[in-house]
């Protein structure tokens, strides 16, 4: 039976996608993991990758078209199918729309309901060995048997985890990111054919140039950007927060110098790794840790209630040509700072590749904006909806300090928290910045 | 403690045998007069003389039988093959009677004999000496099959060996005679069945033996430099096979490669795979990989020769195929 794929769900808000353009033909034989076009989301412009190995005998929608969530886009003829054949019967208006959505369906579906994997996991897949549709129309998931026992003692459904190893297998890691609820690994072997495909569509991706308008010196003419659909959102959620929650800005100056010094002790240890600790870094294990003592600041706020948090995942802003967007890092406090360090620049490089995938994007419980790199002296960053609060972080500048009567120079970064009134008061926020300007001015605080 | 080399050590095992028992001898081709072809038994000849230290024709189907026969009869002889390849000779000796003697004669009689030689690719001796046999000689019945791979176990486990109630192949790896290690003095055995572990760690089993211990253990270095956390067990007794040793490791690690200097098919590798994939197979967390020799005869010439082997490079491919690390 040929394979129906349908736009698959790449962002947590997500109910349409763009086709922004197209990056395989009919006719194109695909495999497991190759992108297949780039799609528009509300958030971002992302990589629409295929979870099976055909040929491509149709494709039902053109670049441009707005997509239904679930909506089939595709449809391929499975390794050994006659591609012929599949496109004479789709002709024939014999078609059917799979019970189960092919592509991405089951890994995103996050309904709970049971998939027609789950017979794999009482052998009934596995018995049948000989039959040849066993592999694919059911999708079995495979997966090595550290694995399998794994998420058998957890109650992991194993079609919700997305498998690191060979053509996918799950495997102890996996098991292992899914329930510290970290972004899954991006899948081994595939990366290399991945990438291939996606230049092309990274240089598409680039700013548009602007309209080749018939230039004169003496007034040159003005440029008219269309909103993207991230520019889009993210303006309407800006708004939003500014309208509707009752903002508190406080500010403090931390003293870091031991800090830096600590820092540059660690880089030079960890040089071997080719890992650079920044003081960004120090920043979010401290935010995280101080958040576990307030956890007030590690909350949403709702109509009825306010929630906090139970675990700490930290948010950081980065910015990218096309505008914002803000991956997780799941449970920092938890984590060490070179942990930190390999997950930010991880989640930074797929946001920077348009990789990022959905559990990347959600989850966050607080959000992190620094704009030290930019030499910003202090600044206000706008809530995050539904978080409570957000950190904007400056940068650590040399300034003349006061210690007890006499002026030494000092290196101090100013942080200022903005934090929802409704949900969060003055002394709670300062209460909470005293936490976190202690412990990144005693560094070893953060041992304890 | 003394150092000692490798056939030193094995010299010593069957001096102090040969005093500490007057039924043990030893015998095989040019043993006595020329020293031992590898000088394992030097001046053996000169310390206990020509009636304990024979030398023989070119006959192993000969006086690998006139072994068993002495051993039945209540004797303890060590008969050295100059290479195990030539042991193919006296097979049916060592299969037929020696490995089943005990069995076919409901107890009544035993046979404590010790095959020892060389074995194993050294130096360009072309095919026919250098074939590597321990598969061969572990899969049958009654037969026990040590390959020490330092100058302590090879000691220790001779000693062991001509102490056996039962027949026992014990395989001497050619290229590791010279090798130099501390070897403890006097009365040092080396129990029959026990695996080592020669390095601990926590991402990987590598299972070995006898040579190949010294490109894991080369590995396990190279790997540690790049952040994988290699356990390293040297197998020592071929059969009987340490399982508990091999589960417990795997338990922590959950992947294990194996390396042996045997032929791929059939070998070594593929039963102790078995074993272990049928006992833990809930534990496993990738397939057990086998590095092996290539599946050929061993060419003379000598670049080619090596490129036979297991050698560092192809132990760190297969520990990342299994940590599924991307190089």
């Amino acid at each position: 039976m040929p394979i129906e794929v349908t736009m698959p769900k790449l962002s947590p808000t997500m109910e349409t996608g763009v086709i922004a353009q197209w990056l395989v033909k009919v006719g194109d034989q695909i495999k497991e993991g190759d992108v297949l076009a780039d799609i528009e989301t509300d958030k971002a412009t992302m990589q629409m990758k295929s979870y099976e190995d055909g040929t491509i005998v149709r494709i039902d929608r053109p670049a441009g078209d707005e997509v239904a969530l679930g909506d089939r886009v595709m449809v391929l003829a499975k390794p050994g199918e006659d591609p012929k054949e599949v496109e004479s019967k789709l002709a024939g208006g014999g078609e059917k729309k799979a019970a189960k959505p092919a592509g991405a369906g089951p890994v995103h579906s996050g309904n709970g309901q049971p998939t027609v994997e789950d017979e794999a996991e009482d052998g009934v897949a596995e018995d049948s060995e000989s039959d040849s549709a066993a592999n694919g129309e059911a999708g079995r998931v495979k997966a090595s048997p550290l694995a399998r026992k794994m998420a058998a003692a957890s109650r992991v459904d194993l079609t919700k985890v997305r498998g690191s190893g060979p053509s996918g297998r799950i495997v102890r890691r996996d098991i292992d990111d899914f329930l510290a609820g970290k972004p899954a690994a991006p899948a081994a072997a595939k990366a290399a054919s991945g990438g291939a495909k996606a230049a092309p569509a990274a240089a598409a991706k680039a700013p548009a140039a602007p309209a080749p308008v018939a230039a004169r010196a003496a007034s040159p003419a003005d440029e008219r950007i269309p909103h993207t659909r991230m520019r889009k959102t993210i303006a309407q959620r800006m708004v939003q927060s500014k309208q509707s929650v009752p903002e508190i800005h406080v500010t403090v100056d931390i003293r870091v110098d031991k800090l830096v010094a600590i820092r540059e002790e660690l880089n030079r240890a960890l040089a071997a790794e080719k890992l650079k600790l920044s003081l960004g870094d120090f920043v979010t294990k401290a935010v995280a840790m101080a958040l576990r003592k307030h956890p007030g600041l590690n909350a949403t706020f709702e109509e009825d209630a306010i929630v906090r948090k139970g675990s700490v995942n930290i948010g950081f802003a980065v910015a990218l040509d096309a505008g914002l967007i803000v991956p997780v890092v799941q449970n920092a406090d938890s984590l060490g700072l070179a942990d930190i360090r390999r997950q930010s620049e991880a989640l930074v490089a797929a946001a920077r590749g348009n990789n990022l995938s959905t559990d990347q994007l959600t989850g966050a419980t607080f959000t992190i904006s620094n704009l030290g790199m930019y030499g910003v002296r202090q600044f206000d960053a706008i809530i995050n909806l539904p978080e409570v609060a957000i950190l904007a972080v400056a940068a650590a500048e040399k300034r003349p300090v006061v210690e007890g009567d006499k002026l030494v120079p000092g290196t101090v970064l100013t942080v200022t928290l903005s934090a929802d009134h409704r949900a969060v008061d003055g002394a709670m926020a300062a209460d909470f910045l005293r936490t976190l300007k202690r412990l990144l001015e005693e560094p070893a605080m953060m041992l304890l | 403690m003394a150092v000692l080399s490798f056939r030193e050590a094995l010299n010593q095992a069957m001096t102090e045998e040969m005093e500490r028992d007057d039924r043990v001898f030893l015998m095989g081709e040019e043993v006595a007069q020329y020293d031992g072809a590898y000088k394992v038994s030097q001046g053996m000849l000169k310390h206990f003389g020509a009636r304990r230290v024979i030398d023989t024709p070119i006959s192993e189907e000969g006086f690998a039988g006139i072994g068993i026969g002495a051993a039945m009869v209540g004797l303890r002889p060590i008969i050295e093959f100059m290479t195990f390849s030539f042991s193919l000779v006296a097979i049916d000796q060592i299969v037929n009677n020696a490995a089943n003697m005990r069995y076919m004669s409901g107890g009544q009689f035993s046979v404590p004999i010790v095959f020892r030689g060389s074995s194993g690719m050294a130096g360009s001796l072309a095919a026919t000496h250098s074939h590597r046999l321990e598969a061969w000689y572990a899969q049958i019945p009654g037969l026990m099959v040590l390959m020490p791979a330092t100058p302590a176990d090879a000691k220790g486990l001779l000693k062991a060996a001509i102490r056996c109630d039962d027949p026992v192949v014990f395989i001497e790896h050619e290229v590791l005679y010279p090798d130099r290690g501390e070897v403890p003095e006097g009365e040092h055995l080396v129990p029959i069945g026990k695996a080592e572990i020669k390095r601990p760690g926590n991402d990987v089993t590598l299972i070995t033996y006898s040579r190949s211990l010294k490109v894991t253990m080369a590995a396990a270095e190279k790997l540690a430099e790049e952040g994988v956390d290699a356990e390293v067990i040297d197998l020592r007794s071929i059969r009987p096979l340490d399982m508990d040793t091999l589960i417990n490791s795997i338990v922590k690690t959950h992947r294990a490669v194996i390396v042996e200097e045997d032929w791929p098919y059939c070998g070594l590798g593929a039963g102790i795979s078995d074993r272990i994939t049928r006992t833990i197979f809930d534990e496993l967390d990738a397939p057990i990989l086998r590095v092996a020799s290539k599946d050929a005869p061993i060419p003379y010439n000598k670049a080619m020769e090596q490129s036979m082997l297991p050698s560092v490079q192809r132990v760190v491919e297969a520990v990342n195929g299994v940590v599924y690390r991307e190089v």
